[in-house]
């Protein structure tokens, strides 16, 4: 299995979704069967990838690469280091989840299972892809199931549904459909979604394809660019090229992620979508953004993204502060939640920016944990919206009498969400605001604003949903009593505690790809790369509130005095 | 020049397609009228034996790497003659299976469809070898010829008669442009051989000729502001003949642009290189534009072609081997998808009747697997990947971004946003929206065939592009030692790279 590994978890669900174009609609059991064997497949080989990766010895690891077109110098590299590790096995334990979550669904079944499958696959493609090429490749095939997935299973938002015109939305198939900014039909918001992240793509292609030129190397290798392109100092349209090739490249991932002034296809395509899209989407597939800037921007262009890299820290404090402002008051469950992801990522943005161990470690962390978090509270907004055919937060209420496993798992998701110490986003979080308090504190303010406002709308959309008056019009509403049902809840849930109370092995791989990166750029060596090993102290501590901090802090590699003050 | 014709019964070999291809018409044609009881349908499969023993033969020639020229150099036969030959030829199979429904429900003429469709082959089979002005003029009426007839097919049809009259009208104008534009460049330099205009003066005479060629040329492959006739005659053209005319006579111009452009206006890169890159910028917005608002879904194609021929442009501008490489692979991923794409369309319309936009309703619902076919081909030439017009756009890309033009780039690259809405409409009304009519389409199976063959060029040059790409840099070896002067935008960066 080993060195195969990586092929297993991209291939599993591309072969499930060839398989599936050959069974009938007609055995629902079959096509269900079919789907979640290929993305369990995917699961157990990304636990497997996840625990075999040696963390000591770092780098890219379970390496596979197949020349693909020797005159444009491509070949499908595949490599998975500590960044890509654990968003490969966030993937796959989302993709596994939402395959029983959209259980339900009766309509196409076949169908949706193929292009949920073919768009995880994308997704994991992008996380283990060494070579540009194939990282635009995965991307930009990641874009296009979402249109489906939300056009034909997705559901207009509620409340606006009058204004599409039932006469079959004549009028919105011409030029007036792009203009037609106030629609909320889930048609509007696929094509919103795609045509934004398309446009965005292929201002990161133009970068990629200047570095191409301009490395002069023929290669998309992003190790042999790394190593050998020298794109510094080139003059170009007034500044240097390097500068404009990470302009073009952060910015066009950075609308995926989604950076604030860049995300406004996020919320829209969030509560359009079916429940296991959105689990998807705002899971892993924003992550893309922040990954694939990392694996471009840090790699490639290091010293430019040192110079360049606060343009995120001013961004993602609005990012912040908006999304969660907007959580606030939306009054849909599923914008709510989509403002919270895009509120989230700003964290984020701001852990990348920091530029340090400890809050690129913590941002890749909380991508990690925010994708369990993100993918429970969507998989039961989902179910409240099955169940009630509402998402509509006022008009529901008293509903823990009719769910009490779903509420009590939404209290551990928002928990989760908030950062609630014993779930893995703790450990994320605080990664983040340590690290970031030397460089930025005023964001770490921001930040800590944040975290507020994280309380106060999830609180609220808690006691919304659950709690309070119960309208009768719900009373058929039932609790999710079926192993099918509580199976992918139950799995995020154990995830997400798990790695909050057994931090180590995550971290540990982690920092095995953050460290090299932060080195690179920052040029500075990790004073706490001793040879007492992180792991052995980590263990003795299995409290999670001392580990984190206790690792956070003797990994600190800055003058350690700002962060500890902070700590309290 | 020289006209010699002692030739050799091994010159005339390298005729053998061509001369093997007339004979079988004649013998299809004898056959028609020899046997009126004989059923057209097994005409069309005749024909189509005709041409796949001709492809054949030209495997074989591409295989053992037969070359020559004959008629003192008016006739070639390189590689990149048999790759667009073999292009063609499949163009003409293809286009054949997935005529043979449609053209059953004709009264009249209908093996004389199957005549005029080889007949066209043939003379775009020409066009591709074509390696002087002389020859170019000649073989492009003769394709061209066949083409009038085909477009204003159905007698009945207003729209297939307005189509076919502005087709005659502005191509028989083209075919002046063009005859003129040979008789300037001829009585400049005293050569008709492309390959001998190399050295040639860039006097104003020549280029006013030049231009006047590409005018012509741009004509045929409708690329703006040549383009004006093409949405009415792809409108009003038997939807088979729209397929034929939207793939092989572009491949078969862009044969002689390479040629032209590579080999007889070498030395004068500079100059043609601004002329294309703002054609080809126009194309691509204008098609793009005015696609979006398109309800007929064979006015739009036509459109995403005009498109789809900017693009080509993008290659033809960078004008390195690279480029003519980019070239070809594009015309092949096109060649898929957009056969595919028409055929789709034909057997759409061959159960509705008609082809709206709108009789796209909820295809997903009455025939998964055409909608299915259909949401790939219209994503490939949107150029998504893993498809083959993905492969083939960031081909052209490449080769583009080697000759630094970064404009040309920038505006391909939001063309592809541009395209992707209106391709994503066509998939709206395929897939999300519901069904007036629910009941089931049939395919009858020449058109499955050609489906799926679309389907598997489209998937296999997209996911697997090594074979591709080899045969298209092998097919243009003659380009690999032109050398002309570098159109490089930014100089100063370019000196880095090495």
């Amino acid at each position: 299995m080993g060195e195969y590994a990586l092929l297993y978890i991209l291939f599993a669900p591309f072969a499930g979704a060839l398989g599936l174009i050959f069974v009938s609609n007609r055995q629902p059991l079959l096509v269900r069967s079919i789907a979640a064997s290929a993305a369990f497949v995917s699961l157990i080989t990304s636990l497997y990838i996840f625990y075999a990766y040696d963390s000591i010895a770092g780098g890219f690891q379970f390496v596979q690469k197949f020349e693909w077109s020797r005159q444009l110098g491509i070949a499908l590299y595949l490599g998975v280091d500590g960044v890509g590790t654990p968003l490969v096995l966030a993937s796959s334990i989302l993709l596994f989840a939402g395959i029983f979550v959209s259980w339900h669904i009766k309509d196409r079944t076949k169908e949706f299972y193929i292009w949920l499958l073919i768009l995880a696959a994308a997704t994991i493609g992008v996380f283990m892809s060494l070579d540009l090429f194939f990282l635009y490749f995965f991307y930009e095939m990641s874009v296009i199931p979402m249109y489906l997935l939300l056009g034909m299973w997705g559901s207009h938002t509620k409340k606006y549904l009058e204004m599409t015109d039932p006469e079959g939305l004549k009028r919105r198939d011409s030029v007036g459909f792009i203009l037609n900014f106030g629609s909320n039909s889930k048609e509007y918001a696929a094509m919103k979604l795609v045509l934004f992240l398309s446009a965005f793509a292929v201002i990161a292609l133009m970068g990629i394809l200047l570095i191409y030129k301009y490395s002069g190397l023929n290669t998309f290798d992003i190790l042999v660019l790394r190593e050998q392109a020298n794109l510094m100092n080139i003059p170009a349209l007034g500044t240097t090229l390097d500068k404009i090739i990470w302009v073009l490249v952060f910015f066009g991932f950075a609308s995926i992620a989604p950076l604030w002034p860049l995300h406004s296809w996020s919320p829209v395509g969030h509560a359009a979508a079916p429940a296991a899209t959105s689990m998807l989407h705002a899971g892993v597939l924003m992550k893309l953004g922040h990954f694939s800037i990392m694996r471009v921007a840090f790699e490639i262009l290091p010293e430019t993204t040192r110079e360049l890299m606060p343009i995120a820290a001013v961004l993602c404090m609005f990012s912040i502060i908006y999304g969660g402002f907007v959580a606030f008051y939306a009054k849909d469950t599923k914008y709510v939640i989509g403002y919270s992801s895009s509120s989230h990522m700003g964290y984020v943005f701001l852990g990348m920016a920091a530029l340090n161990y400890i809050s690129l470690s913590g941002a890749v962390i909380y991508m990690f944990a925010h994708a369990m978090a993100t993918g429970m509270l969507f998989a039961m907004a989902g179910w409240v919206y099955d169940q009630t055919h509402s998402r509509d937060i006022p008009s529901l209420g008293g509903l823990v009498n009719k769910m009490p496993f779903i509420s009590a798992c939404f209290i551990v998701a928002c928990m989760a969400s908030v950062g609630m110490p014993g779930t893995v986003n703790f450990i994320a979080e605080i990664m983040i605001i340590v690290g970031s308090w030397n460089k930025y504190p005023l964001q770490v303010i921001v930040a800590m604003l944040g975290i507020v406002l994280t309380l106060a709308y999830l609180f609220k959309m808690m006691r919304g949903l659950f709690y309070g008056p119960m309208n009768q019009k719900y009373s058929h509403a039932h609790d999710a009593i079926s192993t099918v049902d509580r199976l992918p809840l139950l799995i995020m849930i154990s995830v997400s505690i798990g790695f909050g109370i057994f931090p180590m092995h995550l971290y540990d791989v982690v920092r095995s790809g953050v460290d090299p990166l932060v080195a690179r750029i920052t040029r500075v060596v990790p004073v706490a790369e001793t040879n007492e090993g992180l792991g052995v102290n980590g263990k003795s501590m299995p409290l999670e509130r001392t580990a984190a901090p206790l690792a956070a802090h003797k990994a600190i590699s800055d003058p350690p005095q700002g962060s500890r003050e902070e700590r309290e | 020049m020289t006209f010699s014709l002692n030739m050799t019964f091994s010159d005339l070999l390298l005729l053998l397609p061509e001369i093997f291809l007339t004979c079988w018409l004649c013998v299809v044609l004898i056959v028609d009228f020899s046997f009126p009881r004989f059923p057209k349908e097994r005409l069309a499969y005749f024909s189509v034996a005709g041409l796949v023993i001709t492809l054949g033969c030209l495997g074989w020639f591409d295989l053992n790497h037969i070359s020559g020229t004959l008629f003192g150099n008016m006739f070639v036969l390189d590689r990149m003659a048999i790759f667009f030959k073999i292009f063609i030829l499949g163009a003409t199979i293809l286009v054949i299976l997935a005529s043979i429904e449609y053209v059953n429900r004709f009264t009249l003429f209908r093996g004389e469809y199957y005549c005029l469709v080889v007949m066209a082959a043939l003379g775009m089979m020409f066009m591709t070898s074509a390696n002087d002005l002389l020859s170019l003029f000649v073989s492009l009426e003769f394709a061209t010829l066949g083409f009038y007839i085909l477009v204003s097919y159905l007698r009945d049809d207003l729209a297939s008669n307005e189509g076919g009259l502005k087709f005659f009208i502005l191509g028989v104008f083209a075919a002046g442009l063009l005859a003129y534009g040979i008789s300037l460049v001829y009585g400049e330099t005293g050569k008709l051989v492309f390959s001998e205009m190399a050295s040639a003066q860039a006097t104003p005479g020549l280029i006013i000729g030049f231009l006047l060629i590409f005018a012509s040329l741009g004509f045929k492959i409708g690329a703006v502001p040549f383009h004006s006739w093409i949405p009415d005659t792809y409108h009003g053209a038997p939807t088979p003949v729209t397929t034929f005319l939207s793939i092989a006579p572009k491949a078969a111009a862009f044969a002689i642009l390479l040629r032209l452009f590579l080999v007889a206006l070498a030395t004068f890169k500079p100059l043609w290189v601004t002329l294309l890159v703002a054609v080809s910028i126009l194309s691509m917005t204008y098609g793009n534009i005015v696609a979006i608002a398109q309800r007929n879904i064979k006015r739009l194609l036509a459109y995403s072609g005009i498109a789809q021929v900017g693009n080509v442009l993008i290659g033809l501008a960078a004008g390195t081997k690279m480029g003519s490489d980019a070239i070809m692979f594009y015309l092949l991923a096109y060649l898929f998808a957009n056969i595919g794409a028409f055929a789709v369309v034909i057997a759409v319309s061959q159960a509705i009747g008609r082809d709206e936009i709108e009789d796209y309703r909820g295809l997903n619902r009455r025939s998964p697997f055409l909608a299915f076919a259909m949401l790939l081909f219209l994503l490939s030439l949107a150029g998504v990947p893993p498809l083959a017009g993905f492969i083939g756009k960031l081909y052209i890309f490449v080769a583009a971004i080697h000759e630094g033009l970064y404009t040309l780039i920038a505006v391909g690259l939001i063309n592809i946003v541009i395209s992707m809405y209106y391709y994503l409409i066509i998939v709206k009304q395929m897939y999300i929206n519901e069904p007036v009519d629910p009941s089931p389409i049939g395919i009858s199976s020449p058109m499955k065939v050609v489906i799926y063959v679309g389907l598997a060029g489209t998937l296999v040059i997209g996911i697997y592009p090594q074979p591709f790409t080899d045969w298209v840099v092998s097919a243009t070896v003659m380009f690999s030692n032109v050398v002309g002067p570098s159109a490089t935008v930014i100089p100063p960066g370019s000196a880095l790279g090495g």
